[in-house]
């Protein structure tokens, strides 16, 4: 197990180094630099601008520059608004976005799980057909398009929620919702076809068999098996929920990452563009991380540093 | 029947015969035909494509034709009928449009400036000698008390006040009405569909090539070069794709082609794991083997023969990536990186009535109707595809 987990950690490691590096030069590639505007600035003015952000240096320099700032978490200054650094946007935006999005993950894995599961206990029957039915439309309408919708109704036409913000308790429901929405959907969908492949197998036949209550056939030896994909698929996405959704934050003008993602986008920041794509990478990259640990305690069968 | 021995005739001989055997694309064609709802899917998708080739007959405006006096007029008008033929629709903005006809003649009314009294809220107009006075006094007051259903306005004819209208009829000049800038809105989704379906066909297409050269490579050669490439899958793919396709998207500036290339060139790592899945069990049967005693070339033996009878799970994947191409380009649009007007995606389209949301809810409702009805007949489709070429998949 340990020496999995130091294997794990150096090839996390060297997946990160990469994303830096496809990341660095994309951005570095872009042609213009990153003070060209539309109305030229004055050639001094541009000069000690390039000086001042080490724009200067040979390309390798500059690489080498911010691999060493990227380890003490220094992402340097933002390009298009003077006087922030990066870093300290992500850390003003990232507990916003996590605080929306563990509400959200939570509300996926305490619905979209038990919806699965009473899916494929009542296989074929109406409680099946109504989680299939709702699984299938959740799936196929894009979350802004839940939002815009939930805005609409809820606050424009009901005058209930608020429309943007997060100043209320009441004003978590939207985002939330259009947040947990395709994740809740999938993860239904995942479970119920799991379940139902788990039923069919021996050790079900064998456990039913020996006279066990279909209750403790059910939540004893068919249910741990049949999250396995469910938890795969729950690692990325947890990551991505957390680390906020570019649209979802944009439409209900939550100021977390996505946001951030979004506008440094629009003010083609560079160096913020490339802080939050790293960041964003190393979450998603962790959550992998822990979810191949999780495997190893759920499912003895796969053995770890094989 | 008596003596089994004697020869058949020829009546008989043919009743006895075997079926003629099925290919393996007829068995799956028989297959998707029980699936009722993969039918509905490929309906529905047949449909969308007659709709994006043809649905332009349907409507006189091109997709940039744009008239201000026009703009965000809804499908359906709520017009008063003042008497003596006059039908007056109130826009939202409080300016006063002659409805005739049945709703097929919509002229926007003059109002000078002198006829605008801004401080008492009211707009002046005369109609056939009849002086007629839209007064949005009340608008301000329903905005505070919260209620949607407060009177924003009301119509003085002569000495007439209407405050409910009395007629709801159809917009004859623009089906779906039009956006912000007098746009028809129906012509915009006829052309956001093929922006749309363009969009996930050749992304689709890109991620389809790559991945499938990728994949077949990787699984062919195998040994080292198979590590090494797919250590390199495993990498791309740790990192949400999305991200890629955003950077790739600023590095080569938004527009019709970049999003084709970007959203191909990231998303061909799951076809590329398929492919290669496949070729790896495929090129341990022995018609490989003889393929290869017969001197055939590498790359004849990939396309000719591992390919071909790996396209069952391809097949399945690409109708999968369709609907996850036209969402993440609707989301690309969302943030501002879609295509460049006049141009339009059903994306973009969203995007653009987010503003105006609160007054015209109709110009959101059908572009994302129709993303989720697309990628809902996508997902049909995929599922009766995986089950009919996949039988091994099938649950």
């Amino acid at each position: 197990m340990g020496k999995y987990v130091v294997r794990r950690l150096i090839s996390m490691v060297i997946t990160l180094w990469f994303v830096i590096t496809i990341t660095f030069f994309l951005m570095h590639s872009i042609p213009g630099g990153p003070f060209s505007r539309e109305k030229a600035l004055p050639e001094k003015v541009l000069e000690a601008l390039n000086e001042k952000y080490h724009l200067n240096d040979p390309l390798w320099k500059q690489y080498v520059d911010y691999l060493q700032g990227v380890v003490v978490l220094d992402f340097g200054p933002s390009f298009s608004r003077p006087g922030i650094f990066v870093w300290d946007k992500i850390q003003e935006g990232f507990p916003i976005s996590a605080k929306v999005g563990g509400i959200a993950s939570l509300l996926v894995i305490l619905f979209g799980v038990p919806a699965g599961i009473i899916s494929a206990l009542y296989q074929n029957k109406a409680p099946d057909y109504l989680v299939t039915i709702l699984a299938t439309l959740g799936v196929a309408v894009p979350s802004f398009v839940v939002a815009t919708l939930y805005i609409y109704v809820f606050a424009e036409k009901l005058g209930w929620a608020p429309a943007y913000g997060l100043e209320e308790i009441k004003s978590y429901v939207g985002p939330c919702l259009a947040l947990a929405g395709f994740s809740l959907s999938f993860v239904a969908r995942l479970s119920r076809s799991s379940l139902l492949e788990v039923m069919q197998q021996d050790y079900i036949r064998t456990a039913r068999a020996k006279g066990l209550s279909e209750f403790r056939v059910i939540f004893k030896h068919a249910l741990k098996n049949s999250l396995i994909p469910v938890i795969t698929y729950m690692g990325p996405t947890i990551a991505s929920i957390l680390t906020g959704s570019f649209v979802i934050e944009k439409i209900f003008a939550i100021p977390g990452m996505g946001k951030l993602f979004v506008e440094s986008v629009g003010n083609r920041d560079y160096t913020m563009i490339m802080g939050t794509t790293i960041f964003y990478a190393a979450f998603a990259i962790f959550m992998i991380f822990i979810v191949d640990i999780a495997y190893g305690i759920i499912d003895p069968r796969i053995k770890l540093g094989d | 029947m008596s003596n089994k021995w004697d020869k058949l005739s020829k009546q008989e001989a043919q009743k006895e015969s075997i079926r003629p055997s099925l290919t393996y694309w007829q068995d799956a064609w028989r297959r998707l035909k029980k699936n009722v709802l993969s039918m509905l899917g490929l309906g529905a998708i047949f449909l969308l494509i007659l709709f994006a080739a043809f649905g332009n007959i349907f409507t006189d405006w091109a997709y940039s034709d744009q008239d201000l006096d026009m703009s965000n007029l809804p499908p359906k008008l709520e017009v008063f009928d003042v008497g003596d033929g006059i039908t007056l629709y109130v826009h939202k903005e409080y300016t006063l449009y002659r409805v005739e006809d049945g709703g097929k003649i919509i002229e926007k009314m003059e109002l000078p400036q002198a006829n605008r009294d801004l401080m008492k809220k009211q707009n002046h107009y005369e109609i056939d000698g009849k002086a007629i006075t839209v007064d949005y006094s009340f608008a301000a007051k329903a905005k505070k008390s919260n209620d949607p259903n407060a009177i924003k306005f009301q119509l003085l004819v002569d000495d007439q006040v209407y405050t409910v209208p009395t007629d709801k009829i159809s917009n004859g000049v623009y089906k779906f009405g039009t956006d912000g800038l007098g746009r028809d809105l129906f012509a915009r989704l006829v052309y956001g569909a093929r922006i749309s379906l363009l969009i996930a066909f050749i992304a689709t297409m890109v991620q389809f090539f790559i991945g499938v050269l990728y994949g077949g490579i990787s699984g062919y050669i195998g040994g080292k070069a198979d590590n090494v490439m797919m250590r390199i899958v495993d990498v791309v793919s740790t990192v949400p794709l999305l991200l890629y396709v955003i950077m790739l998207m600023v590095v080569i500036g938004p527009g019709l082609k970049t999003i084709c290339i970007a959203l191909g060139s990231v998303y061909w790592v799951r076809m590329a794991r398929i492919v290669r899945g496949q070729v790896l069990s495929i090129k341990e049967q022995e018609f490989v083997l003889a393929a290869r005693t017969i001197g055939a070339s590498t790359w004849r033996i990939m396309i000719r023969h591992l390919i071909p009878n790996a396209l069952g799970p391809i097949i399945v994947s690409l109708a999968m990536m369709i609907p996850n191409a036209i969402f993440t380009e609707a989301f690309l649009s969302f943030i501002g990186l879609g295509v460049n007007a006049p141009m339009a995606s059903w994306g973009t389209l969203a995007n653009d009535a987010v503003p105006g949301l609160r007054s015209y809810a109709y110009q959101l409702l059908y572009p994302s109707a129709f993303i989720s009805l697309t990628v809902l007949a996508f997902n049909f489709l995929g599922d009766g595809l995986r089950d009919a070429l996949d039988p091994r998949l099938r649950k």
